[in-house]
């Protein structure tokens, strides 16, 4: 594998990425557009304001609202194209500040989250593959109800349990560790169900295989198999899934954050779309598209690092990535 | 003003309310911020506040209901409204206003400093008079409040004389909300651009931080010499801090309370209020705000509310105060006309003509011309169904539950409501375009101009300008009542004009008022001395000291 194969690999996933954020910009634009409602109205705050004609008239001229729609639209991709997200229509501040302002507190309760849900599933999936019958049922059973539990209510009952009713940790905001717990945990429990329930099936597959059977012919102990030798097989499936649990952080941040009163980008994306915050919604919608653009090729990155069998050898096409 | 709680929170709440948790018990005194032995200096209070949090924290530029609890702290007003609504001299000493109604001349309280260090003088009132008009501030509101005003002369340091282009006897009062309050006059010159996030004004609290999607931080200002008149102590806040955090979920606001993650919380679910009296550690005060009442508007613009008999049936077909007991838990006073008694110049003599009577609902559909009745008992008139479109956005279950009731009253008298359920901008514009029969709303202000506000005819929606007349209303006699009450000069006059407006709109039924929206405030028994801003209804902390 050379540098140039990976750096050829890396220009084409950025440029796709590029067609991958004009789309996701182009689509946000229309739909935000689209939907009824006046956004100057939207602007001097909502349904409750009494504006004078003079500040409707200031507003739709500041913000070209009476420019025809595709005339905003290339003025939207331009100043993003710029590296300007512009102005938020409720807040007034730029929209790179008012993102900057919320992103800390997500990264914290995503990255808490991603950390307890991978050990969870790691824990658990390592401790019951291949066990009894009872055990992997008991397993693969409560995997099944906190991944299809709603997070909001999953929130709830943590909160009425923990927060209203022992009294272990606060209910609110985003003072320090404690107030971390609840919500991430609320998070990542249903990703911790999924990703479980895959990487047991992975390792339960991989158990059978020959070298396992050899491994365990040279008396290793039971756990330094699983660990040292199933695990680096089973993680394959995990990785692939990546996609699918960032989407899950981000998407349950939304929930949580208002569950929890936690500062976040999540709520600030809740109330820009109420108001018809366009540049907001956008910036927002541009921030996740660039993450899952990046995720992407780490991923495809991991899988040539995990799976040499994938790197691409000169002159031949490059096997199709896959599940081991 | 309405609400607006976040469609996502909304949604949760209404999931959760089944489970909101009643933990506390025994029994305990009611109500009031008692005093509980001589206060004390010292500590930091906090609030949670429900999750209408402003985009912005200048009040010229906000309309948003938690206005005066976010802002009231940071800013002082002109004039200070007592809890009989009298207009009291706070940053202004004394006022004289010309016969003509049209110039207004201030004299204004000396040794009054903003948290920067400006002074307060005639220059600042004319700066934030400005300030509030210029079309780039983008007021939401108080542009509105004060569009007749024309310019204002510096008569000298301490006298401003404001001319309006017309009489509005409403001028005085506005000025007491905190929407219209005095911002640092060199802010304003200076760095126009950072009042929304670094709000400074003369208050007994000076804005310390605001951490957005959470809470706003505020600290004493240690020089504050100028507190509202009737307060209970004079000199600085007895508080050292005050913190305000927003609490979306009512169950968790409620339990944030009780486990003493908060203080005091505003927007007390009205299904907690009876635990909160129950329990010996807590207190509750409430208030009702002035204004309008929360009402099921009717668009009087079209067919079948443009007929005034279709609208008194209805208003006679629903049992309002059963709806509201039920949908409040008991926690809201029924409305008895067209503004609140505690609103200046409120009506009191018409209490009661707003009935309950359904034999005399069915009795004037027939009247109406709509006898025949359909297999469903719907009324049919030519052929036409006696049916109404309600809009309802959902955002806030207790809204969807009245129009439920609503409808459920309305059909027993064969009037058919139809709810469609739209989006909060979708009810808003076609509200504005008179594409509806029913909506609900309220609107909170300190004046019985509400009434001009909510059904003069020049406030009907048109292309050029967005009013808040919904019901389309269009009485000439209304009109003249509004506009005189609007010119008058004397307080018993102006409060005639309006008595005789309040009479013709219950004659009129362009809207079912239903109840006086109160603020619902509960408390740990160490807090003391919470008062009110009365001229929003509003929880304020001046006076307030942790026992």
């Amino acid at each position: 594998m050379t540098i140039t194969s990976i750096l050829r690999l890396v220009g084409w996933r950025l440029l796709a990425g590029v067609g991958v954020l004009w789309g996701a910009a182009t689509l946000t634009f229309l739909v935000l557009h689209f939907t009824p409602g006046d956004p100057a109205q939207a602007i001097v705050g909502g349904e409750n304001a009494a504006p004078t004609p003079e500040v409707i008239a200031q507003v739709t001229a500041e913000y070209g609202l009476d420019q025809p729609w595709y005339l905003q639209y290339l003025d939207h991709l331009w100043r993003i194209v710029r590296g300007d997200l512009g102005t938020s229509y409720r807040l007034h501040t730029p929209v790179t500040q008012a993102i900057g302002e919320q992103a800390a507190a997500t990264v914290e309760l995503a990255l808490a989250a991603a950390v307890i849900g991978l050990a969870l599933a790691l824990a658990v999936a390592v401790a019951t593959a291949k066990r009894r019958r009872w055990i992997r049922g008991l397993a693969a059973g409560s995997e099944l109800v906190v991944a299809s539990t709603p997070t909001f209510w999953l929130g709830i009952v943590l909160l009425t349990v923990f927060s209203f009713g022992l009294r272990l940790f606060p209910a609110t905001g985003s003072h320090g560790l404690a107030s971390l717990v609840l919500p991430a945990l609320a998070l990542a429990l249903p990703i911790a169900g999924v990703l479980g329930h895959v990487l047991r099936e992975a390792l339960e597959e991989v158990l059978d295989e020959p070298f396992i059977v050899s491994a365990r012919t040279r008396g290793l102990a039971d756990l330094t198999v699983r660990l040292r030798h199933a695990l680096r097989h089973a993680l394959m499936p995990l990785v692939t899934m990546t996609g699918y649990w960032v989407g899950a952080l981000l998407g349950g941040a939304v929930i949580t954050e208002t569950l929890f009163t936690r500062q976040g980008i999540g709520r600030l994306l809740i109330s820009a779309v109420n108001a018809k915050d366009l540049p907001v919604v956008l910036g927002v919608v541009l921030l996740s598209a660039w993450i899952y653009v990046l995720v992407n090729l780490v991923v495809d990155l991991l899988y040539l690092a995990i799976d040499p069998r994938l790197r691409p050898v000169a002159g031949v096409r490059p096997v199709a990535k896959g599940v081991s | 003003m309405p609400r607006k709680p976040l469609l996502a929170v909304a949604l949760i709440a209404s999931l959760m309310s089944p489970m909101a948790c009643g933990t506390s018990s025994g029994t305990g005194a009611t109500g009031g911020t008692t005093t509980g032995g001589a206060p004390k200096a010292g500590g930091t209070l906090v609030l949670g506040e429900n999750g209408d949090e402003p985009a912005c924290l200048d009040p010229h530029q906000l309309v948003t209901t938690n206005t005066t609890v976010v802002d009231r702290p940071i800013f002082d007003s002109l004039l200070w409204q007592d809890a009989t609504g009298k207009l009291k001299p706070w940053l202004a000493e004394s006022w004289k206003i010309s016969p003509d109604g049209l110039t207004y001349t201030f004299k204004l309280r000396q040794g009054v400093k903003f948290h920067d260090g400006s002074v307060w003088n005639a220059e600042a009132l004319k700066v934030n008079l400005e300030h509030m008009r210029d079309p780039a501030t983008k007021s939401p509101l108080a542009a509105a409040y004060i569009a007749p005003y024309k310019d204002a002369k510096v008569v000298d340091d301490q006298t401003l004389e404001v001319h309006l282009t017309s009489p509005y006897s409403a001028f005085l009062n506005v000025l007491a909300q905190s929407y219209l309050a005095m911002i640092s006059p060199k802010q304003i010159k200076e760095a126009p651009g950072t009042t929304c996030e670094h709000p400074i004004g003369s208050g007994p609290f000076v804005f310390d931080k605001w951490t957005k999607g959470q809470s706003i931080t505020y600290r004493k200002n240690p020089d504050y010499a100028w507190g509202p008149p009737g307060a209970a102590h004079t000199g600085p806040a007895r508080l050292d801090g005050l913190e305000i955090r927003f609490l979306g979920e009512d169950a968790t606001r409620y339990n944030a309370l009780l486990s003493g993650e908060v203080n005091v919380i505003d927007n007390t679910p009205p299904s907690n209020v009876q635990d909160v009296k129950a329990n010996q550690d807590l207190g509750f005060t409430t208030i009702d705000r002035p204004g309008h009442p929360f009402s099921i508007w009717r668009n009087t613009g079209r067919a079948p509310f443009g007929d005034l008999k279709v609208r008194q049936a209805l208003t006679l077909a629903v049992d309002r105060k059963a709806i509201i007991d039920s949908v409040s838990f008991g926690q809201w006073k029924l409305a008895t006309g067209f503004i609140t008694p505690s609103t200046p110049d409120y009506a009191g003599g018409l209490d009661g003509r707003i009935t309950y009577d359904p034999a005399k609902a069915n009795q004037l559909l027939d009247e109406a011309g709509w006898t025949t009745k359909g297999a469903d008992g719907i009324r049919v008139k030519n052929g036409k169904r006696l049916t109404a479109i309600a809009l309802d956005t959902g955002v806030n279950p207790q809204n969807t539950q009245i129009l439920v009731q609503t409808q459920a009253a309305a059909a027993k008298v064969g009037i058919e409501i139809k709810i469609q359920n739209v989006t909060p901008q979708v009810s808003a514009d076609r509200t504005a375009a008179g594409d509806f029969d029913l909506s609900v709303g309220i609107w909170t202000t300190n004046t019985a101009d509400v009434l001009w506000i909510q059904y003069a005819s020049d406030n009907i929606t048109t292309a050029k300008r967005r009013g808040q007349n919904v019901t389309r209303l269009a009485d000439p006699a209304l009109d003249g009542l509004l506009e005189q009450a609007r010119k008058a000069t004397g307080d018993a006059e102006r409060a005639e004009f309006y008595n005789q407006a309040q009479a013709r709109l219950i004659d009129l039924a362009p809207a079912i008022p239903l109840y006086n929206r109160p603020s619902l405030v509960s408390f740990q028994k160490q807090v003391h001395g919470l008062d009110w801003d009365h001229a929003y209804g509003a929880v304020t902390f001046y006076d307030t000291w942790l026992g």
